[in-house]
């Protein structure tokens, strides 16, 4: 139990944080708030301003153009809740986040499991993996939107030429039916996830590997001279002392996932897929307050979102610190 | 357009004319921006489909002052109907507009020759009426390697909005009621039209599903012998070596007559200075005198002198789709009709997909244009 807070100490990146910042508060008085000062400048200026504002133009009818903005009180809010569109995107984006968030976290904690294990060019393989992190979204979906292609894609290719090949060493298999991968109401979301993951693996897996490390070697070492084998290993020991990682990559999975956007903006073009498959809830606040110029309609799809989102960390953050409370 | 305004600069050495060419994609973006925020250039191009949102926020100039001091004069007989009515927003003229741009039959000549659907004279025959286009198409959607898909196709749908509008006005239907208050993607005109195109993919096969097939690249390559596309689309198949290809006026499917286009409607921020104004009137009225140069990249001079003078006429293509210019029809005249592209463009799709039968995606898209008329 000890072992687990410490790690829990060391290997949250939130814990850290707060730790330091109220620490530097007590000491330092009027200092402290004086090196806080140029953020906070920027936090109010460019985040907290623009959000409460942006509140304020949720509850009216505003057209950019329009010279007047009329007061409407919650009509935009009923408006969206009565807009089936917004529950599709709502759907979508729901679906999005179920698919990405277990999947991209698998990927990237069996990525840092792999990279725990390698002794020669850890660093090499470190780089390579992340660096999709570093890419735009634009080129990324630039990118898969030419792997995707249904007729002259390299991941069409790749299985036509796999289920061919099997196929040929007498394997009862159908012919290979191009995917449309892209263009199938069906494959559009799955599509979405499976390059999201590709492009956001890197990142989590720094974390599980941060966390993987600094489990004390003590524990693997008992656990070999037991003569435990490798998943009675990651079960009994990596996975437990993980949890604190794994909790905090969860969180921030789902933040990240509720607000995708970029994705299904560029592969359609700003549209929203075949059959309306690739709206998602901030594509859809975009192109109500952007393409449309219905801010005021798309603040409240904004709010809508925040409050969704919202509700989801309060359920994670009441988990987290319900874990934290029954360790100490 | 660069080379008209080098040339006014040249005529009109008193007037400065900076001049912004814009992509579609970012253009109006950046206008709207300008116009309720301040920078609005003095003289700058709505489309037709765009007009009625900027002129009903009282963001666009009126003319009718400018119109009235013009000289020589500029009246509505100088103008096809069709695009000067399209100037007017709710009695007010607000625009000089500068051409009409309808879509039409892009046919490739060499394929209907080898089809054998030729005239007396063995050129390439354009289908004019639904059973034509009917025999047309079969005739040339081939499987020309035998693994039994087609690979050449009679026709390809390129942009669903303007081919569905099309042909749903020549049933008699259209987006809207007459009275811009309602949908009417589900009136039975509307239906007849979509059912038609969804026909022409699965029935009559011969029209590949809009789905992950450049229908465009497929007319300039050679793979599909028909589409219905926009006048200025035209130099994207004059730069396609080799192709062999003409203009006719779109195919009548329906008992009216009817083709989508659009216009580009020459404006005014209001609020421009006087002085501002005027100097933007004479580049606005320099570049409808000049409208030929305009056309020449594919599009149809509103002004009628410039349209039937020879040197347009003499313009193959340019003079076939012009044919249509009297019964060219746009999208629904009411400030909101940008914003009805979001339901009726995935309605038509969805159909075409087959995600959905006509009757319920038009059902669908009909209920959302009420929504969305019906907000505040």
């Amino acid at each position: 139990m000890q072992a687990e807070a410490k790690a829990l100490d060391s290997g949250s990146v939130s814990q850290s944080l707060s730790t330091r910042s109220a620490a530097g508060g007590r000491s330092g008085g009027w200092i402290g708030w004086l090196f806080a000062l140029p953020h906070l400048i920027l936090f109010f200026v460019f985040l907290l301003g623009p959000t409460v504002y942006g509140f304020f133009i949720s509850l009216r009818e505003w057209h950019v153009l329009a010279k007047q903005h009329p007061f409407v009180g919650l009509a935009n809010y009923q408006a969206a809740l009565s807009d089936d569109i917004f529950w599709i995107a709502l759907r979508n984006t729901a679906y999005f986040v179920f698919l990405v968030v277990p999947l991209g976290n698998l990927v990237s904690l069996l990525l840092a499991l792999g990279l725990g294990q390698v002794r020669r060019l850890q660093t090499f393989y470190k780089v390579a993996f992340y660096m999709p992190v570093v890419i735009s979204i634009a080129v990324v979906a630039v990118l898969w939107q030419w792997l995707y292609n249904t007729q002259v894609g390299l991941l069409n290719l790749y299985l036509g030429t796999m289920v061919n090949g099997l196929r040929q060493l007498g394997l009862p298999l159908s012919a290979f039916q191009p995917i449309p991968w892209l263009s199938d109401p069906h494959w559009t979301m799955p599509s979405i996830a499976l390059m999201s993951i590709w492009w956001g693996a890197g990142g989590n897996m720094i974390l599980y590997l941060a966390g993987i490390n600094n489990i004390p070697p003590d524990y693997y070492e008992a656990a070999r001279i037991d003569g435990a084998n490798a998943w009675q290993v990651f079960k009994s020991i990596t996975w437990p002392l993980l949890r604190p990682t794994t909790l905090f990559c969860l969180v921030f999975s789902v933040l990240g996932a509720f607000q995708i956007f970029g994705q299904s903006y560029v592969l359609y073009g700003g549209g929203a897929g075949p059959g309306r498959a690739g709206l998602t809830l901030v594509l859809y606040m975009y192109q109500q307050g952007f393409s449309q110029y219905e801010i005021g309609y798309g603040a409240a799809i904004a709010y809508l979102l925040f409050a969704i989102v919202l509700a989801f960390t309060a359920v994670q953050f009441r988990l987290l610190s319900n874990r934290e409370e029954s360790r100490s | 357009m660069a080379k008209m305004v080098r040339q006014f600069q040249v005529e009109n050495p008193d007037v400065q004319v900076n001049m912004q060419i814009i992509p579609w994609g970012t253009y109006y973006d950046k206008l709207t921006l300008s116009l309720a925020y301040g920078g609005a250039p003095d003289v700058f191009i709505l489309q037709a489909a765009r007009f009625s949102e900027f002129a009903s926020f009282h963001t666009i100039r009126p003319l009718a002052d400018l119109y009235a001091s013009a000289q020589p004069p500029l009246t509505a007989k100088q103008f096809a109907p069709v695009p000067w009515h399209e100037s007017f927003y709710q009695g007010v003229q607000y625009a000089l507009p500068l051409d009409t741009h309808p879509i039409g039959l892009y046919y490739n000549t060499k394929l209907f020759r080898e089809a054998g659907i030729v005239d007396q004279n063995g050129k390439a025959k354009p289908p004019t009426n639904l059973t034509e286009f009917l025999d047309a198409a079969k005739k040339l959607t081939k499987d020309t390697n035998g693994d039994g898909q087609p690979d050449q196709w009679g026709f390809v749908i390129t942009n669903q909005h303007s081919n569905w509008l099309t042909i749903a006005h020549q049933f008699g239907g259209d987006i809207l009621t007459p009275d811009g208050k309602h949908g009417a993607m589900a009136s039975a005109p509307c239906l007849q039209a979509t059912q038609l195109m969804v026909d022409m993919i699965y029935k009559y096969k011969i029209a590949p599903k809009p789905e992950g097939v450049d229908a465009w690249l497929a007319l300039r390559q050679g793979k599909a012998a028909m589409a219905m596309e926009g006048i200025y689309m035209l130099a994207s198949l004059q730069e396609q070596p080799g192709l062999q290809f003409a203009g006719a006026p779109a195919p009548q499917f329906g008992p009216k007559q009817g083709v989508w286009g659009g216009s580009h409607l020459l404006c005014q921020p209001v609020g421009i200075s006087p002085e501002h104004s005027r100097a933007g009137w004479r580049l606005m009225r320099f570049l409808s005198d000049h409208s030929l140069t305009w056309a020449e990249g594919g599009q149809v001079p509103a002004r009628l002198e410039v349209k039937r003078s020879p040197q347009f006429t003499a313009l193959p293509v340019q003079a076939q789709f012009a044919r249509q210019i009297g019964y060219v029809v746009y999208d629904p005249q009411v400030p909101r009709a940008n914003s009805l592209n979001q339901f009726v463009d995935p309605a038509i799709e969805a159909a075409l997909l087959q995600l959905q039968t006509p009757e319920a995606s038009m059902t669908d898209a009909d209920r959302r244009i009420n929504q969305l008329l019906a907000r505040p």
